[in-house]
């Protein structure tokens, strides 16, 4: 039904009625919408890297929506989260809010905030998403270096020029002009500048 | 010498030897001796005229016949007395016996009979001469003695009673007496440092004070002592002595011990027993007695018994009618129509009443008296406990069911606040959907061209939980429906107040908060719903708590009636005072200033004084704090 790449907006509710009504709103600007009663449905749904987002009703059946929000987070699975809830108050909107939460909306809340709140954290979420390819990238490059390339790459990084780099890993100049070459041409890299700014993101990163 | 002189000497001696006969007679006759000879030639005997009488016979001149003689013998020494004659004549022993003799008239005689053998100078016996004493009477005197003798030594035995005798000629102590101490007969009584060594030596100071006292002033004692025995074994003894005075001149010391070793711990254990149970009938209020109901007579009345109808146990004969006659005399009839019941169907009874103390306090009694049938009617034996406490108990448990009956109502009034943010969330999901829904449906009829069919959906939702919203109001209301109708009932004001003051005591003192009252005892009772009444000073104090929760300070609850035939409640405290708006406001319903609060509390607080025909209002104190008042009227005017 939906195109490959379109985004998706996730509703966990255990209302039927706002259930429904919330994924017709989504589907009514475009959207494409799944619903869910429980956290537990939504964990068994497979998930594509195509852009979306969680509305997340605060009281759910089995565990909290925020003690979810941070079970997603310590699982790793990063998905911006709207709640909403019927019964909210300060206190609790704050801590959703500390924990990443895009929004945190009272019902019965307008309809435009709850889509405006979606088309943002929809955003974010694709935004995370090139941010994450552009490290995938780097970082598949980053394993194409050999241990010697990679040694290098942190001298040049640290500021090293050329002749104290060979003093270093005790290779002549000559050698060491030839890995540096390699590195700058395997990472892509245009100048040191920029080979700076690709360490940072690596080492911002995890590992994978 | 002259015949006649000669003659005149023959006739004195003829008188002298009549008379030496005569007084030879007349000893014969006072010692009971009579005499013989035995002619062994002839084989004649002359028996004197005493020995005649021994044998109950008449005196005879004559030889009394051999065979008579023998005849009178005892047939069963017969033998015994004639072969020790016979062993006589052949040997130089001179028979020395005692043997019975049978007098014609039946009596049995005991003699002692002498003999002497006289012989020629061929050495051939031709004479025995002997004597014969009755000594009949000596001998049953001995033989009593000696009787008495064995009966005295053991009776001693038996009764463990040793007898003692002090005097000139020494100290003697009976057989009996050396078993009792364990000391050996052979050595001798003790002396009196020996005797005071055996004396156990917690009772030795005074048994020698005692000694000393006797032969100072000549009296006796009665006195138990303990002994160790040379064997290590302690013995109670009882002493009993007495002075010998004889002829105003003390002569010595008599006496007897007995070993009442068995008797005295038997008593000690009694009298341990006795103090048990005395010890349990007093901790547990429990008396014992024994009586006959018909006849009225006690047989036993514990000291106890006499406690619980408060008399002093050492009181004198106190009568079974004057136990009976404290009973309350709203309980007499019953108690003696159950007692004559149990009393002519011969049956165990248990019975409940109240007495009168002598210095009138009343106390619950229960009796339990059980009849042996094989006893006389009326005779019953029982006990008798003081179960007041248990009665008051039971009122007081009765009251404190009823208090956690009517704060489980004050609780579920207090969760009112949970009760509406739980209703809340029911009716703001379905008003949030329908809301939701109704939006969309604009937005699907805004598209170009409108999609009618998800228009159409989202207003059939709209509907359908707007719906819902309105069922989740019908229920709540279906629910308050069924509450109980008030209930009124004549209420003490103090009572009340004290109740609800140790109810919130907890939550007092975690906020530093002293609750005070001052209610006159002599406040009239007013006529409320006592739970409504409750859950009013419930919403009060614990505003008045949550005021200070911060300073912590006093709650201080009054109640004096004022003019209009009133009673004016007022609840004080030193929290934060009253907001800066209207005080009235404060009672509307949804009114609040606090985060958690529901807005409830006071305004369900006016409903219920206003239904009494009360009224109530705040007003800020002069230093810090507010101060809640409401009426109520006296004369409880229902404006249900």
């Amino acid at each position: 039904m939906k195109s490959a790449g379109a985004p998706t907006v996730f509703i966990i509710d255990d209302d039927r009625g706002m259930r429904q009504s919330i994924q017709d709103l989504v589907e009514s600007v475009g959207l494409h919408a799944e619903s869910f009663a429980t956290s537990g449905e939504f964990l068994k749904r497979k998930r594509t890297n195509d852009p979306s987002c969680l509305v997340l009703d605060v009281r759910l059946p089995q565990m909290s929506g925020l003690d979810f929000q941070r079970q997603l987070a310590e699982s790793g699975m990063q998905i911006p989260i709207i709640f909403v809830t019927a019964h909210g108050d300060v206190p609790m909107s704050v801590r959703a809010l500390k924990s990443g939460a895009v929004e945190f909306l009272t019902k019965p809340f307008r309809d435009q905030d709850l889509l405006d709140a979606i088309q943002q954290a929809l955003q974010r979420d694709r935004a995370e998403q090139e941010q994450q390819a552009e490290i995938n990238d780097l970082q598949e490059r980053y394993g194409a270096l050999t241990a010697r390339e990679q040694q290098v790459m942190a001298l040049v990084v640290s500021g090293m020029l050329n002749k104290q780099i060979a003093s270093e890993i005790g290779a002549s100049e000559a050698t060491v002009k030839i890995h540096r070459g390699n590195v700058m041409r395997k990472m892509q890299a245009g100048s040191v500048v920029d080979l700076v700014r690709m360490d940072d993101k690596l080492k911002l990163s995890p590992r994978k | 010498m002259a015949a006649e002189d000669v003659q005149k000497t023959l006739e004195e001696l003829s008188r002298e030897l009549q008379e030496s006969k005569a007084r030879l007679e007349e000893a014969q006759r006072i010692a009971q001796v009579g005499h013989y000879y035995w002619n062994l030639i002839e084989n004649r005997v002359i028996w004197s005229d005493e020995l005649y009488r021994i044998y109950g016979l008449s005196p005879q001149k004559d030889p009394i016949d051999m065979a008579i003689c023998r005849e009178m013998i005892h047939p069963e020494d017969r033998e015994f007395v004639f072969r020790t004659a016979e062993e006589a004549l052949h040997s130089e022993a001179r028979p020395d016996i005692e043997h019975r003799v049978v007098r014609p008239d039946g009596e049995v005689r005991t003699v002692h009979a002498l003999g002497t053998v006289k012989r020629d100078a061929s050495g051939r016996p031709y004479e025995m001469f002997g004597t014969v004493q009755d000594i009949t009477e000596r001998k049953r005197a001995e033989e009593a003695l000696q009787q008495t003798q064995i009966y005295l030594r053991e009776g001693q035995r038996l009764a463990r009673m040793g007898s003692w005798a002090f005097n000139d000629s020494g100290l003697y102590w009976s057989d009996e007496l050396y078993q009792i101490f364990g000391l050996d007969p052979g050595n001798g009584a003790p002396t009196v440092e020996q005797h005071l060594a055996i004396i156990h030596p917690q009772d030795r100071a005074s048994m020698a004070e005692t000694i000393q006292t006797m032969f100072q002033q000549h009296c006796g004692c009665d006195i138990t002592k303990r002994i160790v025995r040379p064997d290590g074994q302690l013995r109670y003894v009882r002493c009993v002595a007495i002075p010998v005075i004889e002829q105003g001149v003390f002569k010595g010391l008599r006496g007897s011990a007995m070993d009442v070793t068995e008797q005295e711990l038997l008593t000690q254990e009694l009298r341990r027993q006795q103090a048990y149970l005395a010890e349990a009938q007093s901790l547990t209020h429990v008396g014992s007695w024994a009586c006959n109901f018909l006849t009225g007579k006690m047989f036993h009345l514990s000291d106890e018994a006499l406690r619980l109808y408060g008399f002093d146990s050492d009181s004198p004969g106190i009568s079974f009618e004057r136990l009976y006659n404290a009973t309350h005399p709203e309980d007499e009839p019953a108690l003696r129509e159950q007692f004559y019941r149990a009393i002519n169907a011969r049956k165990d009874y248990d019975l409940e009443y109240r007495i009168y103390r002598p210095d009138g306090t009343i106390r619950c009694l229960r009796s339990l008296g059980h009849h042996d049938p094989a006893q006389e009617i009326g005779e019953y034996i029982g006990i008798t406990m003081d179960i007041t406490e248990r009665k008051l108990s039971e009122a007081e448990h009765e009251k404190l069911r009823q208090l956690e009956a009517d704060l489980a109502h004050i609780n579920r009034v207090n969760m009112m606040g949970e009760l509406a943010a739980a209703l809340a969330h029911e009716i703001k999901q379905p008003i949030a959907a329908s809301i939701t829904s109704a939006n969309t449906c604009l937005r699907w009829l805004a598209h170009d061209p409108p999609n009618l069919e998800r228009a159409r959906a989202a207003a059939a939702r709209t509907e359908r939980e707007g719906n819902r919203a309105a069922d989740v109001i019908n229920r709540l209301r279906s629910f308050y429906k069924k509450g109980t109708p008030p209930k009124r009932e004549m209420v003490d004001m103090r009572a009340v107040i004290l109740e609800m003051a140790a109810l919130l005591q907890t939550e007092a003192i975690r906020y530093s908060v002293a609750i005070h009252s001052a209610v006159d005892a002599d406040t009239p009772k007013i006529l409320v719903d006592r739970v409504q009444l409750q859950q009013v000073f419930m919403n009060l104090m614990l505003n008045a708590i949550e005021a200070m929760k911060d300073t912590g300070g006093a709650l201080t609850i009054t109640a004096r009636p004022n003019s209009q035939g009133q009673i004016v409640v007022s609840i004080s405290d030193t929290g934060v005072g009253l907001p800066q708006e209207s005080t009235e406001q404060i009672f509307d319903a949804f009114h609040t200033t606090k985060p958690e609060g529901t807005g409830m509390g006071l305004a369900i607080t006016r409903s219920i004084v206003e239904s009494h025909g009360g009224r109530v209002w705040a007003n800020a104190n002069q230093g810090a704090g507010a101060t809640f008042h409401f009426t109520l009227p006296v004369e409880g005017e229902a404006h249900a």
